[in-house]
């Protein structure tokens, strides 16, 4: 399976993860979908590999021996808006995955996923389709139902959201298939992609000054 | 009894004190300008008197008592008055017959029970050098026997300042007292009427309303109108005096007794009489009924003190006794003045003493009043502490409950934890131990490490709320499930009967959540690994047989199935049978009935849910 950019080139993937097993394996699983990767070990090394070039996908791993793979999207996604990012998890925690989606990163990546999957992830990725797993989904729901406390782990601003967006997020989280959410919704099958990456890039956080007017607006901060 | 004895010795002090002030308070008069000896007309009879002096008769209105006496005046002294400090009932003075004063024409001059003074000037040119004569005319209508004090005649510089002072002490002081009085009376009425409870109010109002009434109303002046006022009026003293008795008893908490309305007879009959019958009868009975009555309900109310302050000493009861006590002397001294035993001077200060009393005694129930106010505050004080005192006690109760009940959670979420770890995770990973230690390689450790990460995955996606809907959980259980099947070309055919999927429920904890999903991850294993399968479906329903809704998961496989026994265990594989085994259990543990029917066109896993899942862990241990 050869995967190629528009311009007809390899699409080229940055991968950066410390653990040296893990690393083999997902970059074994890219170079034989025929994707060009190039890989780093630590935050200094991602942006070394950053400054020679652009990525068209930059998949990291969040605990980085140098500092946060947060930050590394977060740069990332101001200075190369075009990159797709993608979160590499171990568990697949919401902890980690949603402090990611709001600094631009677009769902995660399971480190022990088999290599097919992992390919496919990415195409889907390159092609515009930004994949939500059900525990994401029903992460952002529940946070939109509560009310009175903020709820614990991450600040998550679901104002945003639209009403047929959160009935997507619903029936992701309890399994449906997006056919049948389409169906259920009434919507067409091809718009429902569409719909989820809207819901990521409204749940990013773009500038530090957005992060401040969202957290007044959520009543985080007190002026 | 202790206290009775040195409460007398102190009240006979007082009664010493107050003959003593009595005599010392006596207003002097300008004894230089005394006339005293007259001679009296009376029934005919003429006869030199000495002043003062008292008629034979209480009632001569048609025939006066006239005293004749004689002064001398020195041309040069300018301005001169006849100055009468007591009289009764009212005089005309005429000076070489010449009218200059006639009492009579000031209602309230002639009321027997005040000791008011007159003054008059004596024109100039009625005066002559040398003997001057002066007739005074008594005119009596009783109660009491008329009576002439000594008259004085001479320069009215000499005479004003002890007409002064006997009016301010007599007139003036009289009036300010019946005011107060007044005012008291309104605020003691006021004061019952929004308390009905406490009628003592209202009994001392009475009182003082009739005080003022008997003070303020001008009484009639015989002749000139046979009034039945007079003899109406004649009635207050003895009501009063009864209403302070009642007063006085229900002020030092005794009931009022039936009997007691006695007291108030006399004055009624007095009352009454004054109504139907004119002069002289009502003041007769006055005499005869009302001031005996007085004198009792004094000596009544010095006994009910006594005895309140023998109970209970405080300052009121003690406060009272003593201005009774005063009251009793002032009464008994104006007896012996009715009944002549002291002929020198006729002032009466019983009326005087009394009114001071009921003054006193309305700022003492005011005083009472504004501190029982008080109490009342610093009860809602004391109250509004405890009140805060319990309500942090409660809320330190409330944390300490509070913690403890976070602390039995954590700690039951500990064994349970523990026990699903052990169950899963802790397992798979030690089979991963045995397996490297057999120096195996490949897909056996591959399978069980990813089976120990799926369990991990279970573990913490079960911790999460997800609010009762059990479709959440089964949404990320489909993933896993997907992700598990791929690799094996199986394909997963998920049917929702509804979007709603299954019903909401509450009381869903993690540990359900984790039996239910390794129920459901059990049968895909199955279908997997020992029978081969090509397609796996799960269909989600939910069912209602008029009992309320419950949910429904089915997994059936296309696979070879296995032989069941007759009791429904697994007859095969011990792998198989063990694997049902912990199937069952786990449905057990959670409230749910499992159906297993399977053949060689496959296996079918229905797992029925309850309509209410069990609070505690039916199979703990």
């Amino acid at each position: 399976m050869t995967d190629q950019g528009e311009t007809g080139e390899a699409i080229t993937i940055l991968l950066v993860e410390d653990d040296a097993p893990t690393c083999w394996r997902l970059q074994d699983a890219l170079v034989k979908a025929a994707y060009e990767v190039r890989t780093a070990g630590s935050l200094g090394e991602a942006r070394s590999a950053l400054a020679a070039s652009a990525p068209r996908v930059l998949l990291t791993d969040l605990r980085l021996p140098d500092g946060h793979g947060v930050e590394l999207i977060r740069e990332t996604r101001r200075r190369f808006p075009d990159t797709e990012i993608m979160v590499i998890s171990a568990l697949g925690d919401e902890e980690s995955v949603i402090s990611a989606i709001t600094v631009g990163a677009t769902g995660y990546l399971l480190k022990d996923a088999f290599p097919t999957d992992i390919a496919t992830t990415v195409r889907d990725l390159v092609a515009g389709h930004s994949p939500i797993s059900a525990s994401i989904a029903r992460f952002i729901v529940r946070r939109t139902q509560n009310s009175a406390e903020p709820p614990p782990g991450p600040a998550l601003n679901t104002a945003k959201l639209t009403p047929r967006e959160i009935d997507i997020l619903w029936g992701i989280a309890k399994g449906f298939s997006y056919a049948e959410i389409a169906s259920h919704l009434g919507l067409s099958r091809q718009t429902v992609p569409g719909h989820i990456k809207n819901i990521y890039r409204k749940l990013e956080v773009h500038t530090r000054s957005e992060a401040v007017f969202e957290a007044v607006q959520q009543g985080l901060i007190k002026l | 009894m202790s206290r009775l004895v040195p409460y007398l010795l102190l009240q006979a002090l007082i009664v010493i004190a107050t003959f003593l002030g009595l005599r010392l308070l006596q207003p002097s008069d300008p004894e230089d300008f005394a006339l005293s000896g007259f001679s009296l007309s009376e029934d005919g009879i003429t006869r030199p008197v000495t002043l003062p002096h008292f008629t034979s008769s209480r009632y001569s209105l048609a025939d006066p008592p006239l005293y004749i006496g004689t002064f001398t005046f020195k041309s040069g002294d300018a301005g001169w008055s006849v100055f009468l400090p007591r009289f009764s009932n009212a005089v005309e003075v005429a000076v070489n017959g010449v009218v200059v004063l006639d009492s009579r024409r000031d209602a309230n001059a002639n009321r027997p029970d005040r000791n008011t003074p007159q003054i008059a000037a004596i024109p100039s040119s009625l005066l002559y050098d040398g003997s001057n004569a002066i007739t005074v005319r008594l005119f009596v209508w009783g109660p009491l026997k008329g009576f002439l004090d000594t008259v004085y005649v001479g320069p009215d510089a000499a005479l004003r300042p002890a007409f002064e002072t006997r009016t301010l002490l007599f007139v003036t002081l009289p009036v300010a007292f019946s005011a107060w009085q007044s005012i008291l009376a309104v605020i003691l009425a006021i004061m019952w009427l929004m308390r009905r409870r406490e009628p003592v109010y209202g009994v001392l109002a009475a009182a003082m309303v009739l005080g003022v009434i008997q003070a303020f109303m001008p009484p009639p002046v015989p002749p000139t109108t046979v009034s039945r006022l007079a003899g109406v009026l004649l009635a207050s003293a003895p009501i009063e005096s009864a209403l302070i008795v009642v007063f006085g008893v229900l002020f030092f908490g005794w009931r009022w007794p039936r009997y007691g309305m006695l007291l108030f007879v006399p004055g009624l009959v007095v009352f009454v009489i004054g109504l139907i019958a004119g002069p002289p009868l009502p003041r007769i009975l006055f005499l005869l009924l009302g001031i005996p009555t007085v004198g009792i309900s004094l000596f009544l109310m010095a006994y009910v003190t006594a005895a309140a302050l023998v109970r209970r000493q405080d300052a009121a009861s003690f406060t009272i006794g003593c201005a009774v006590t005063i009251v009793l002397t002032c009464w008994v001294h104006d007896m012996l003045s009715v009944f002549e035993i002291v002929t020198n001077e006729r002032t009466f200060v019983s009326r005087l003493s009394y009114s001071a009393m009921l003054v006193a005694i309305g700022a003492g129930l005011t005083w009472r009043f504004a501190r029982a106010l008080n109490q009342v505050d610093s009860f809602a004080g004391q109250l509004v502490a405890r009140v805060r005192e319990a309500e942090e006690r409660l809320k330190a109760s409330f944390v300490r409950e509070e913690a403890r009940a976070r602390a039995a959670a954590l700690a039951n979420e500990r064994t349970r934890l523990m026990r699903d770890l052990h169950d899963g995770l802790g397992g798979q990973l030690i089979s991963i131990v045995a397996l490297s230690e057999r120096g195996q390689e490949g897909a056996t450790i591959t399978d069980a490490a990813r089976a120990a990460l799926k369990d991990l995955r279970l573990v913490i996606d079960s911790m999460e709320d997800i609010g009762g809907d059990l479709m959440l959980a089964l949404g990320s259980w489909r993933e896993r499930a997907a992700m598990q099947l791929r690799p094996h070309d199986i394909a997963l055919d998920w049917r929702v009967a509804t979007p709603q999927g299954l019903p909401l429920h509450p009381e869903l904890r993690p540990w359900h959540i984790i039996q239910i999903v390794r129920i459901l991850d059990e049968a895909v294993t199955n279908a997997v690994k020992h029978a081969a399968a090509r397609h796996i479906a799960v269909a989600i329903e939910t069912r209602d047989d008029g009992q309320g809704p419950y949910g429904v998961i089915s997994v059936a496989d296309d696979g070879h199935g296995f032989a069941l026994r007759g009791d429904g265990q697994a007859a095969g594989a011990s792998q198989t049978a063990r694997g049902l085994c912990n199937m069952r259990n786990r449905a057990v543990r959670c409230g749910a009935v499992l159906d297993l029917s399977s053949d060689a066109s496959g296996t079918r896993v229905r797992l029925q849910l309850p309509q209410v899942f069990p609070d505690s862990d039916a199979a703990t241990g």
